[in-house]
């Protein structure tokens, strides 16, 4: 990790919240982690509407969207998932970090979500998560 | 691994020498311990760390200045604290529901919080329909606040809005109040947590219109409310926020003592006089699980706010002094493992707010972390206060943890350290400046890293999450309860109906002198909030006209 | 976007059509110079020109950010169609950036015409102004009609980054003060528009008049730089800003931002195969070295001494210089179609290295013939002090790289 990274490789994350819930904190240190893991993090303020999250997905090419929920916001991640996958995203990863009760948890992932993170999540865990399925996210968009 | 205790070593007449050495000895490995704030505690205190009578004029009697006993001669015993709890689900008959239960089970005020889309400034027919209600009252106009507080008694029940600038909740109540006949002189509440830096800090969800928009308006209001609602509390200095965030008790009490200065400070710009706004200024708190550090935080509070009223504001009568505050059990303290240990949890804050000297207090529900709590936890968190007040008689005797030397100790640690953080404040100009740059952002931000690094490598212990852990079967948690679709689509069709049956014409007339008045340093636009209110136009109707004229509210995104 | 529209030769087409996600995807493989690399910067080349490419820049504090965001409004208002480099040049201490930029161009981020881009710089160093040069080229392609190129700071990458604009702005805070005269490092030297942020603020007079000042000591040219007056937040002195730089590229046309583009295919493809076989290099990964530029014959290599690279005395051990001392000669020496194996190899220790330092290690070519290459490598420390010297040989074999 770290130095040993080659810069081509480093993920870029976007870390981000949609919805309407206001609390930042959980998502402001995970993107000061993921920064200290060696990773490229755009971090950006809460209540982003879902088509300005694809566009700035578009443009920056990102490998991993972190949406953090607390309230209960997640319950609109299955439509921005949509959106994506619209927008010809398919390979962007969405993972979804905070409060999310035990039932909405599987509607998540069958929606396209690939983990969910719930609090006491330790960062690190988080970082190696994301580390481990860039290359693959990368591999796919550079296939022929 | 005891060591044979070598006698030479004890051979000492002194008693704490004595002590020190046989601790030495038999500690094997000690560990340097620090609290949240980062102020070092000593396994011992004594006599020497504090001096009761060399420190008496610090330490004062309860009523008298500096106020570290408690701001009342009677504190709990003569009164107990206002057991507020905040609630808010739904559609507003949900919300009365739930309310009128919750008083006849022993709350003693009312405390509503609103629907996040609300919070966000919008009505309920633009928001996600998915989001309705899940986590507050979705009341957008002055009917739906009518049924919401259906059966209360308006001039007999507090009543403490959770409604950021520009504050429609209370002009809801106040239009509410005028149909049933009763006098605004007799409302009494809080416009709770309409502190908006704290809001533009740390808890984002408050944050609507732009900065200088938002400073003027609470100016507006606080100028309304004590002229024409004279029992209300339109200033509620947030320290909450900022905690909840990741800043240390120390950083938090220093940034909202910050704020509450810059607040104070822009009424006496605008003429006002400190001896008549100062008495309604409070203070809405978090209160964590470090026990003896949030007892010994809001004795320091309450020492510091006695002399920077005087000495800074310039004020003269004894009750602009008082640092009143309500406390928060802190949310960030549960975990949604073992959810049933939440309980034990917010019992120890609960204590600590008490013999901190809270005037009123909130407990949370041990599910908070989970979902919006239950009606279940709810009335365990109700509960939590009727047994420490009652069974464990905690208000019995005011200040109890006084003449502790630990606690006078930490009281004089905290309250250094609280100066520490306030000085950097005021090099940084002032609260509003320091805010503006992202200074306090990035302070908290820090903090709040450090929090988690010490939880994640183990140094800070959080039971069943790095610690005590054990596999939990997920049925037995309790399961979410979210508000009825139907209900909800109700309410939605009630709500068109409303807005095509009104008067057009008052609707324009009210939303344009509002507009004007935004333009207009002379005008009053709460008062105009109030008139939109009356004639009535919706929450979202008013937020976006003020939004329009004084700009959107962004927040800086400061990792 | 189906698997086959990703192949470069389905991307080129949608990318000259304008197409985001096409234009998105095409800098990420410049960025990291995946296969494709060549044939999407040959075919960008002949579609080079139309956009105006505005350089920004100010040290931290000049208001910049705010200054953009205005500017952005104006633009739109304008009718145009902007694609925005930001370059994030935080702390090399991680490896990881937050890239705060774009945020700060708030609502304007969601517009339609608007397209942004966030660079970390972090890795890239000397390569820093290659591959933002590289981004600013495809979004010309793109068909933006302005391309702006957003950096902090007046330092020495500053200066190489704003060479590959037609117009260089530089944003003075007031009370720029004595640092008008300390900026030593041509940041000002190289402006085109000069303005002074926050001019509703005490001191902006002054500063505009040192300003003023320091431009008579310029050489006198065709273009005469203004000094404006900008406040930001209220959007006032904007639109003389946007009327200036148009004036500018009138005057100066774009030719010689044109000219000055390093990157021929050859070029190219030599920085992306020598990018390739240091990722592909299990020891260079292990110690921790990073390659941040090379073209044919080429190589910079860098690495930041950390506690296990350290001897017994404290300093760098030799054999972590020799080792990349010899990462540079041996990326360089195959840098171009052959395999290349070492079979000679001097060092000399000049002084010593201590941890927390960056070391680079820059190879150039000597000579080379069909069977042998001749190269030297140089070791400096970040404050440019000369650690080592390195002469090395190679054997040319007649087998290619995949």
């Amino acid at each position: 990790m770290n130095q040993d990274m080659n810069q081509e490789m480093r993920p870029k994350v976007l870390i981000t919240k949609i919805g309407f819930d206001g609390h930042d904190r959980g998502s402001r240190v995970v993107a000061a982690a993921l920064r200290d893991a060696g990773m490229e993090v755009i971090y950006t303020p809460p209540w982003q509407e879902i088509a300005a999250v694809v566009k700035l997905a578009t443009e920056e090419d990102v490998d991993v969207i972190g949406i953090s929920s607390l309230a209960t916001d997640h319950l609109i991640v299955p439509k921005l998932v949509v959106a994506l996958r619209d927008a010809g995203l398919d390979d962007t990863a969405v993972i979804v970090g905070g409060i999310v009760p035990d039932e909405d948890e599987q509607m998540l992932l069958d929606a396209g979500v690939s983990r969910v993170f719930h609090p006491g999540s330790p960062l690190q865990d988080i970082a190696q998560y994301i580390l481990n399925i860039t290359p693959a996210i990368r591999a796919r968009r550079a296939a022929v | 691994m005891n060591k044979p205790l070598d006698p030479s070593l004890l051979d000492t007449r002194d008693p704490e020498q004595l002590w020190q050495r046989q601790y030495a000895q038999e500690i094997g490995r000690d560990r340097a311990i620090s609290n949240r704030s980062g102020i070092p505690i000593q396994p011992l205190y004594t006599a020497h760390d504090f001096d009761p009578a060399a420190r008496a004029g610090d330490l004062g009697l309860p009523g008298q200045p500096p106020y570290t006993r408690g701001i009342y001669a009677t504190m709990h015993r003569g009164r107990t604290w206002t057991q507020r709890q905040l609630i808010g689900l739904g559609t507003p008959a949900d919300y009365n529901e739930r309310l009128l239960a919750l008083l006849a089970q022993g709350t003693t005020a009312v405390s509503l919080i609103p629907c996040n889309s609300v919070f966000r400034g919008y009505d309920m027919d633009e928001s996600h329909f998915e989001l309705l209600g899940t986590c507050g009252a979705v009341i957008n106009t002055a009917e739906h606040m009518d049924r919401a507080l259906a059966g209360v008694d308006l001039a007999r029940t507090s009543c403490a809005m959770n409604d950021p600038s520009p504050f429609t909740l209370l002009a809801f109540l106040l239009a509410t109040a005028r149909k049933r006949g009763v006098n605004w002189s007799a409302i009494s509440g809080t416009s709770n947590q309409s502190d908006y830096l704290s809001h533009y800090v740390a808890n984002h969800m408050f944050f609507r219109i732009a900065l200088p928009g938002v400073r003027r308006i609470l100016g507006d209001h606080i100028e309304f409310c004590n002229r024409e609602v004279p029992r209300w509390n339109p200033m509620s200095v947030v320290g909450q926020h900022m905690q909840q965030a990741g800043a240390t008790p120390a950083e938090a009490v220093a940034f909202t003592l910050a704020s509450a200065i810059q607040n104070a400070e822009d009424c006496i710009a605008r003429g006002m006089d400190p001896d008549q706004f100062l008495p309604r200024f409070t203070f809405f708190f978090d209160v964590s699980v470090s026990f003896f550090e949030e007892v010994a935080k809001f004795r320091a509070a309450r020492r510091i706010w006695a002399r920077v009223t005087r000495e800074r504001l310039g004020a003269k009568d004894p009750r602009s002094c008082r640092f009143k505050f309500h406390a928060q059990t802190s949310g960030v303290d549960l975990t949604r493992q073992q959810p049933l240990n939440n309980i034990a949890r917010v019992t120890v804050q609960a204590m600590a707010g008490i013999f901190g000297g809270l005037q009123s207090l909130h407990t949370d529900a041990y599910d908070e972390a989970l979902s919006c709590p239950s009606e279940f936890g709810a009335r365990i968190a109700v509960a939590t206060q009727n047994i420490l007040r009652e069974e464990a008689h905690l208000t019995d005797v005011i200040d109890p943890l006084g003449g502790s030397f630990y606690v006078e100790k930490l009281t004089d640690q905290m309250q250094a350290e609280i100066e520490r953080v306030m000085k950097i404040v005021d090099d940084a100009g002032g609260m509003y400046e320091a805010v503006e740059s992202g200074l306090v952002q990035r302070m908290i931000g820090e903090s709040a890293l450090r929090f988690q690094q010490a939880v994640d490598c183990g140094e800070q212990t959080v039971v069943g999450v790095n610690a005590y852990q054990v596999d939990e079967d997920p049925r037995a948690r309790p399961i979410n309860t979210r508000p009825d679709p139907e209900a909800m689509r109700a309410h939605l069709a009630d709500f068109a109906r409303f807005k095509s049956q009104r008067s057009q014409a008052d609707v324009a007339r009210a939303l344009g002198e509002l507009a004007r008045a935004a333009n207009d340093p002379n005008d009053n636009i709460f008062g105009r909030v109030v008139q939109a209110a009356e004639a009535g136009c919706t929450h979202g109707e008013i937020c976006a006209t003020l939004r329009r004229e004084l700009g959107f509210g962004h927040v800086q995104a400061i990792v | 976007m189906s698997r086959t529209d990703t192949a470069p030769t389905a991307l080129l087409p949608r990318l000259l059509a304008g197409d985001r996600a096409a234009i998105a995807r095409v800098i990420s493989v410049l960025e990291q110079g995946a296969p494709g690399t060549a044939e999407l910067t040959a075919g960008i080349r002949p579609h080079l020109g139309h956009a105006h490419v505005i350089g920004i820049t100010g040290a931290p504090g000049a208001g910049k950010s705010t200054l953009i965001h205005a500017l952005l409004g104006e633009l739109l208002a304008r009718g145009r169609r902007i694609g925005v480099v930001a370059v994030d040049p935080s702390s090399p201490i991680t490896g990881g950036a937050v890239l705060g930029d774009r945020v700060r161009m708030g609502e304007h981020g969601a517009h339609p015409n608007v397209f942004i881009r966030s660079v970390a710089s972090r890795g890239h160093m000397g390569g820093l102004s290659r591959s933002t040069g590289q981004i600013v080229d495809v979004l010309d392609a793109a068909g933006f009609d302005t391309v702006i190129v957003e950096t902090v700071g007046a330092g020495q990458s500053e200066v190489e980054i704003m060479r590959i604009a037609d117009t260089r702005v530089v944003a003075c805070p007031p009370g720029l003060g004595d640092d008008v005269q300390a900026i030593k490092a041509g940041i000002l030297e190289i402006a085109d528009l000069l303005v002074v942020t926050k001019a509703d603020l005490p001191g902006a007079e002054a500063t505009a008049r040192e300003l003023k000042d320091m431009l008579q000591l310029r050489r006198p040219a065709a273009w005469t730089v203004p000094v404006l007056r900008t406040v930001g937040t209220k959007g006032e002195g904007v639109a003389a800003l946007v009327d200036q730089a148009d004036a500018h590229c009138k005057a100066t046309g774009k030719a010689k931002r044109l000219a000055a583009r390093p990157a021929t295919a050859a070029e190219t493809s030599s920085d992306a195969l020598v990018k390739r076989l240091a990722a592909a290099d299990p020891f260079v990964r292990s110690l921790g070295i990073a390659c941040v530029d090379a073209g044919p014959g080429r190589a910079r290599v860098t690495l930041t001494l950390r506690e296990e690279h350290l001897n017994f005395n404290g300093s760098c051990h030799g054999g972590v210089i020799f080792s990349l001392a010899d990462t540079a000669f041996g990326l360089a020496a195959n840098s171009r179609k052959h395999i290349a194996a070492g079979i000679d190899a001097h060092i000399t220790y000049h002084v010593a290295a201590k941890g927390g330092e960056t070391l680079t290690a820059t190879a150039e070519e000597v000579s080379r013939s069909r069977k042998l290459a001749v190269y030297r490598v140089e070791v400096r420390r970040g404050d440019g002090q000369i650690v080592s010297g390195f002469t090395g040989t190679v054997y040319i074999s007649t087998a290619t790289h995949a």
